[in-house]
């Protein structure tokens, strides 16, 4: 069915606003000044500093050092094709660069301009930001460069002093990925069977269990089920269990009111469809035991296309809710040993 | 040897075909490769004590996957089960652990990994330090490349070596019914490519795999029930190196590998075929000589992690490989290895021997 979806896009987004504690606080403000600092700890200059000594997991200190904002290349590699998630959008060097005064390498971006430009024991420098766009990130550093003078970095292996409080605690981080997952034949079936305006579950043969969303195998006999396995289900059936969300505006979030959402044991079956929503009544008014049936939403306007292998059971724009019949609450005892 | 109530044995492996891109899902994979295994064992899942996976939901990018593949083993009753966020060798490692209380006798470790979904050269940027690398994207490819180009410039190795251990692997996996890229090739064919990253070109770098393995595991005389042979774990350790490549002393070595090397007893005795997890191809060779194997050790006769890299299954496979030399092939001494992390941040050896 060419409505069905074959392959689904979706973007993992989130940020982070990252507490840096007292190390990576004093790096990250040295850095929006445009100084970049290490620690001395063990006998070497780690930079960019720990909060501990990597090798004996003592306290690293707070013997801050001065490094860069030159250094010199000791190993590199060459990006030529950038992702979204690169500093710079075109071909670039991955460097180990030890900046001056430094006795550990960071890793940086190198912008280089070609590959035969990079080499072990080049020298480059730092390339900041303008002053106003720098956060305390490491990307605050957009690149180093070629050095224009290979020679030593001024003041490089001096004493830093912190100041007594940090201007930055904390550091923002956003993730973004993308994925692309296929259907599974399992989630494939579901998908076809919403737009004919059916559910469908899968029957297994050992213990006679009805599994609906359909999962492609049985969870309790751990065996696999097929495309002969599928039966009609009712789209008719009992709330056994329900939420009421109180939405927080976190990233993503779009409802602003209280909103409830429900599990349904529908008739026959062994497993609930959960995440369902409930039509026309106050979200407070949802009790367990309620009898509903699905609201179809109009066949010409079904939409498969959210139905992925992680919304296993979701109706997706298929099914605009369930209603209430009218019909008298359902006992517990009718659906309870039937719930999985 | 004669097993004590202590020793503990793997009895039985199962692996999916491997697939580029697979129209299943994990629970899928999960489901397939743990019924093979049990059927191979000829037991009930009843009689499994303990079940424990490895996967990583970022890499099929469904939150709980780990859960949603618990569907695959079948829990009412309820069993006792474990996940870890690590490739499943270490899944076999906390199953081995388990074993040791002595109060159960058979266990299931699973590795399943569902990697087509996500791009490698972004993905693995979340696994890496916070502040100071994922800012920047910095790759998984990268950072191998720089660990590479180190080894180079070293002396030990050159980039024909890198492509020798290609030439090598892929031409072992011909006779791998589970090899995904297998094949003759010449050293000068593959050197002829570009880079991706540089020194590193395509065939360096581990193939895309959605693919999930299965072990058995059971403990003293139980082992003989179901299989002929035991592989006997002899010996399983496990180390870790700090999380920034920048602040190892050297990165053309791995100190954690001769420690869990040493720890598992790799020089007690001659080892016949090593199973090694290199991601990379040129890490062989950290890795083998980590290890103190030689010329008379036969390396990854499997095509190892280059024929398939399923993150979370590869090390697995590892350990299946190298029992299945002893249950089904004769051999009485074996080696398996399994990485994690940036540039063999942490290494695991497994020594497997057999009744002689």
């Amino acid at each position: 069915m060419a409505d069905t979806v074959q392959e689904f896009v979706f973007n993992l987004t989130f940020p982070f606003s990252r507490t840096l504690g007292s190390t990576l606080s004093t790096f990250a403000s040295a850095l929006a000044q445009g100084q970049i600092i290490g620690v001395r700890t063990g006998g070497r200059v780690i930079a960019p500093p720990l909060e501990y000594d990597p090798e004996t997991a003592a306290d690293a200190g707070t013997e801050w050092v001065r490094v860069g904002p030159k250094g010199t290349v000791s190993s590199w590699t060459w990006v030529p094709e950038p992702t979204n998630l690169h500093p710079l959008d075109h071909a670039f060097g991955f460097a180990f660069i030890t900046l001056d005064g430094a006795d550990t390498p960071m890793i940086h971006a190198v912008d280089a301009g070609s590959e035969s430009a990079m080499s072990v024991g080049m020298r480059v420098e730092a390339k900041f930001k303008a002053p106003a766009d720098c956060v305390g990130r490491i990307d605050d550093i957009i690149a180093f460069v070629p050095a224009a003078d290979p020679s030593p970095s001024e003041g490089a292996g001096e004493p830093y002093d912190a100041p007594e409080e940090n201007d930055i605690t904390e550091m923002d981080a956003f993730c973004d990925l993308t994925y692309i997952d296929n259907a599974s034949p399992t989630t494939t079936m579901w998908a076809k069977a919403l737009m004919e305006g059916r559910l469908i579950g899968q029957k297994c043969p050992q213990c006679a269990r009805t599994i609906v969303g359909p999962r492609g195998m049985c969870s309790v006999c751990a065996i696999e089920l097929d495309e002969s396995h599928v039966i009609d289900v009712p789209d008719r059936g009992v709330v056994s269990n329900f939420t009421v969300v109180t939405p927080v505006q976190y990233h993503g979030q779009t409802e602003t009111e209280p909103f409830v959402r429900c599990s349904i044991m529908l008739d026959g079956a062994d497993a609930v469809i959960a995440q369902q929503e409930i039509l026309d009544i106050p979200a407070n008014d949802v009790r367990v035991g309620m009898r509903v049936e699905c609201v179809w939403a109009p066949a010409s306007e079904r939409s498969v296309a959210d139905i992925d292998n992680r919304s296993r059971g979701s109706g997706g724009d298929a099914i605009l809710g369930w209603r209430l019949t009218g019909e008298p609450d359902e006992p517990a005892e009718l659906y309870l040993d039937r719930m999985m | 040897m004669a097993p004590t109530e202590n020793d503990i044995a793997i009895v039985g492996f199962a692996q999916t075909a491997p697939d580029r891109r697979t129209q299943l899902t994990e629970a899928d994979l999960v489901l397939h490769a743990t019924r093979a295994v049990i059927a191979d064992v000829g037991i009930d899942k009843s009689e499994i004590g303990f079940t424990v996976s490895g996967s990583c939901d970022y890499l099929s990018g469904q939150a709980f996957s780990f859960v949603q593949n618990t569907d695959a083993y079948g829990m009412v009753p309820a069993i006792n089960e474990s996940h870890v966020e690590m490739d499943g060798a270490w899944a076999l490692y906390e199953a081995y652990v388990r074993l040791l209380q002595g109060d159960i006798d058979v266990a299931l470790a699973v590795g399943v990994g569902k990697n087509s979904n996500s791009d490698p050269s972004t993905l693995y940027t979340i696994e890496f330090d916070p502040y100071y690398l994922t800012p920047l994207g910095a790759d998984t490819w990268s950072l191998a490349a720089l660990q590479a180009r180190a080894l180079l410039d070293s002396g030990k190795a050159t980039e024909r070596d890198f492509a020798d251990v290609v030439v090598r692997n892929r031409a072992n996996a011909k006779s791998n019914p589970y090899a995904q890229v297998k094949g003759d090739y010449s050293a000068d064919e593959l050197l002829a490519a570009d880079y991706v990253r540089n020194p590193l070109r395509l065939h360096d770098l581990p193939p895309t795999t959605d693919q999930a393995a299965a072990i058995i595991l059971a403990r003293g005389k139980r082992a003989y029930d179901l299989c002929e042979r035991p592989a006997w774990i002899t010996g399983i350790d496990h180390r870790i190196e700090p999380h920034l490549p920048t602040v190892r002393k050297d990165i053309t070595t791995s100190v954690s590998t001769r420690l869990a090397a040493q720890g598992a007893g790799v020089g007690k005795g001659p080892i016949e075929v090593a199973e090694v997890h290199a991601p990379f191809g040129f890490q062989e060779l950290i890795v083998t000589d980590a290890l103190g194997l030689d010329a008379s050790t036969d390396i990854n006769p499997s095509g190892g992690a280059l024929a398939t890299h399923a993150v979370m299954v590869a090390g697995l496979i590892r350990m299946g490989e190298a029992a299945n030399q002893i249950t089904k092939n004769g051999k009485n001494r074996t080696l398996a290895h399994a990485t994690s992390g940036p540039c063999l941040q942490q290494n695991l050896v497994c020594v497997l021997e057999g009744d002689q």
